[in-house]
């Protein structure tokens, strides 16, 4: 794997699982098991009920794409070999939303509504990316 | 915190603009001793110095938070300094935080103050400082966000849910610096069409250079003190009536569908009621929104348009523009005066007054009595909307 230049994501404790499960191309959510409620991103305790036994379950990687921008210039040194690049926004089926990257795609052919399905971006041994693309 | 617990005296603003020759020292100098001439004090009258954060400064940020400035430009009768940051939101927080010091007997005159030089900065070093500061650098950074983008991912979804063509979106810009035109404090200030706009280059789809803000160099100072005080060492003094905020989530994959708008509305709602006033009785609305996109939404939420692609027309048809029914973003917004960090908000409110006390020059709208202005910090973690008056 070549050196990774861009930032990688700076990790709380109570995500670490998170990380994890995408190093292994999982996606999973934190759930409390109080209140019942996919929790996204992950907290100590749950935010909604502050119950401290929050677990974790597999989710379906199935989204839809909320918004996007095709970024073309403005950005760090790190990014530019990527430009231009889609950032997105997308819903998962289970209803989290999540800042993320449309890949494998001509940019242009994004479009709001649009099927996408997670994939991982293997970043350093650590840490790989949840990025989207469109099924 | 209650109504007309506040007034405004005193301004003073160096011009937006690119100084890489001068100190930003001068700049702290020239709009202080410009605010406290202009309020008619002796500099020694000023009792409290609240200052705003050096967004991306932090050599300057850390003098201003250590006290230098009283010391610097010689107040001696201060008592005592602090900084506030709110971002974006901070010049509302800055004057909360002086009508809390009036109203306990901390301090009776106080300077609010904000400076920013970004031209001796580094672009990198600054693109990556508005690339952090109040994204997620766990759940936003890593996919190569930018504050260009993030608007860009809004205005998106918001031409898509309105039906708003890249023309109708780019009539904004034009809107904004109609005022800028006028205001010699303002960066760019040539003349700009919607074709000029679209000519210009793609940063962040749909959002064109010229849909984006430059961050630009400023400084503005504000000298408060409680109304009693107002009435006697100023003739036209200027009243906090009404203020209003609500927080909306710090990370934008939070904000769900209604949340934003349903906070905006109470946030407007409270200080309507507050000031006892409805957006009727406003003649300017100052919305500071950094980008195009916070315009229309402001004009729905405040309800003067029903829906998006109303007030994206409203905008088109020039109704915000000088002479129109309802002058908007008096100072041409961050897109033509430029963006000082946390200064743009700063610089709404020396504009608030400015038009309140009947100096806006060639910008200066008739039988001004009320005007809104709102500021919001990060992406859009809270919105505050503030109302001012020339009476109580």
């Amino acid at each position: 794997m070549s050196e990774y230049i861009k930032p990688l994501p700076v990790i709380k404790p109570w995500s670490k699982k998170f990380w994890e499960a995408a190093r292994q191309h999982k996606l999973i959510m934190q759930k409390c098991n109080d209140c019942g409620k996919l929790i996204f991103y992950p907290r100590k305790v749950c935010p909604f009920c502050w119950s401290a036994s929050v677990g974790w379950t597999d989710v379906s990687g199935k989204a839809r794409v909320r918004t996007m921008t095709t970024t073309i210039a403005g950005v760090e040194q790190a990014f530019i070999p990527d430009l231009p690049y889609v950032l997105a926004i997308v819903e998962l089926e289970e209803g989290v939303r999540m800042m993320t990257n449309i890949v494998e795609c001509r940019p242009e052919d994004v479009k709001i509504g649009m099927e996408v399905a997670v994939t991982f971006r293997d970043c350093t041994e650590q840490i790989s990316l949840p990025v989207f693309k469109l099924v | 915190m209650s109504k007309g617990k506040i007034a405004i005296v005193g301004i003073g603003e160096v011009p937006t603009g690119w100084y890489p020759d001068r100190h930003e020292w001068d700049i702290i100098y020239d709009s202080c001793m410009e605010a406290v001439r202009d309020a008619g004090i002796d500099k020694n009258d000023v009792e409290g110095v609240l200052c705003s954060p050096a967004v991306g400064q932090p050599k300057l940020d850390s003098e201003l938070v250590f006290g230098k400035l009283p010391e610097e430009i010689g107040l001696k009768g201060c008592k005592d300094i602090a900084s506030v940051n709110a971002g974006g939101a901070t010049s509302a927080n800055l004057l909360r935080m002086a009508e809390h010091w009036i109203n306990s007997g901390i301090a009776k005159i106080i300077l609010l103050m904000h400076a920013t030089k970004y031209s001796s900065i580094d672009p990198n070093y600054l693109i990556q400082t508005f690339a952090t500061a109040g994204m997620s650098m766990e759940w936003e950074y890593p996919f190569g966000t930018t504050y260009n983008g993030m608007i860009a991912m809004a205005t998106q979804r918001f031409m898509h849910e309105n039906n708003i063509t890249a023309e109708e979106m780019a009539s904004i810009p034009v809107a904004f610096r109609k005022w800028a035109e006028l205001d010699p404090n303002a960066m760019f200030r040539k003349p700009l069409t919607v074709e000029k706009t679209l000519s210009t280059r793609m940063i962040s789809t749909p959002l064109h250079s010229m849909e984006c803000n430059m961050l630009a160099d400023g400084g503005a100072a504000l000298v408060v003190t409680s109304p009693e005080i107002a009435k006697k060492i100023c003739k036209n003094p200027v009243y906090k009536l009404g203020e209003g905020g609500r927080y909306c989530q710090a990370t934008v994959t939070q904000r769900t569908d209604d949340l934003m708008a349903r906070m905006y509305r109470e946030a407007a709602a409270v200080a309507f009621k507050q000031a006892g006033l409805s957006i009727k009785d406003m003649n300017i609305l100052e919305l500071y929104c950094a980008y195009p996109l916070l315009m229309p939404v402001l004009l729905v939420t405040l309800g003067v348009c029903k829906d998006g692609k109303e007030a994206v027309r409203f905008i088109a048809e020039g109704n915000t523009w000088p002479g129109g029914k309802l002058p908007c973003s008096t100072i041409g917004d961050a897109l033509s005066r430029g963006h000082t960090g946390s200064g743009v908000g700063f610089a709404y409110l020396v504009e608030t007054v400015r038009q309140l006390m009947g100096k806006a020059g060639d910008r200066q709208v008739k039988n001004c009595k009320y005007v809104m202005m709102n500021c919001a910090g990060g992406s859009g973690m809270n919105m505050i909307f503030e109302i001012f008056g020339r009476k109580l």
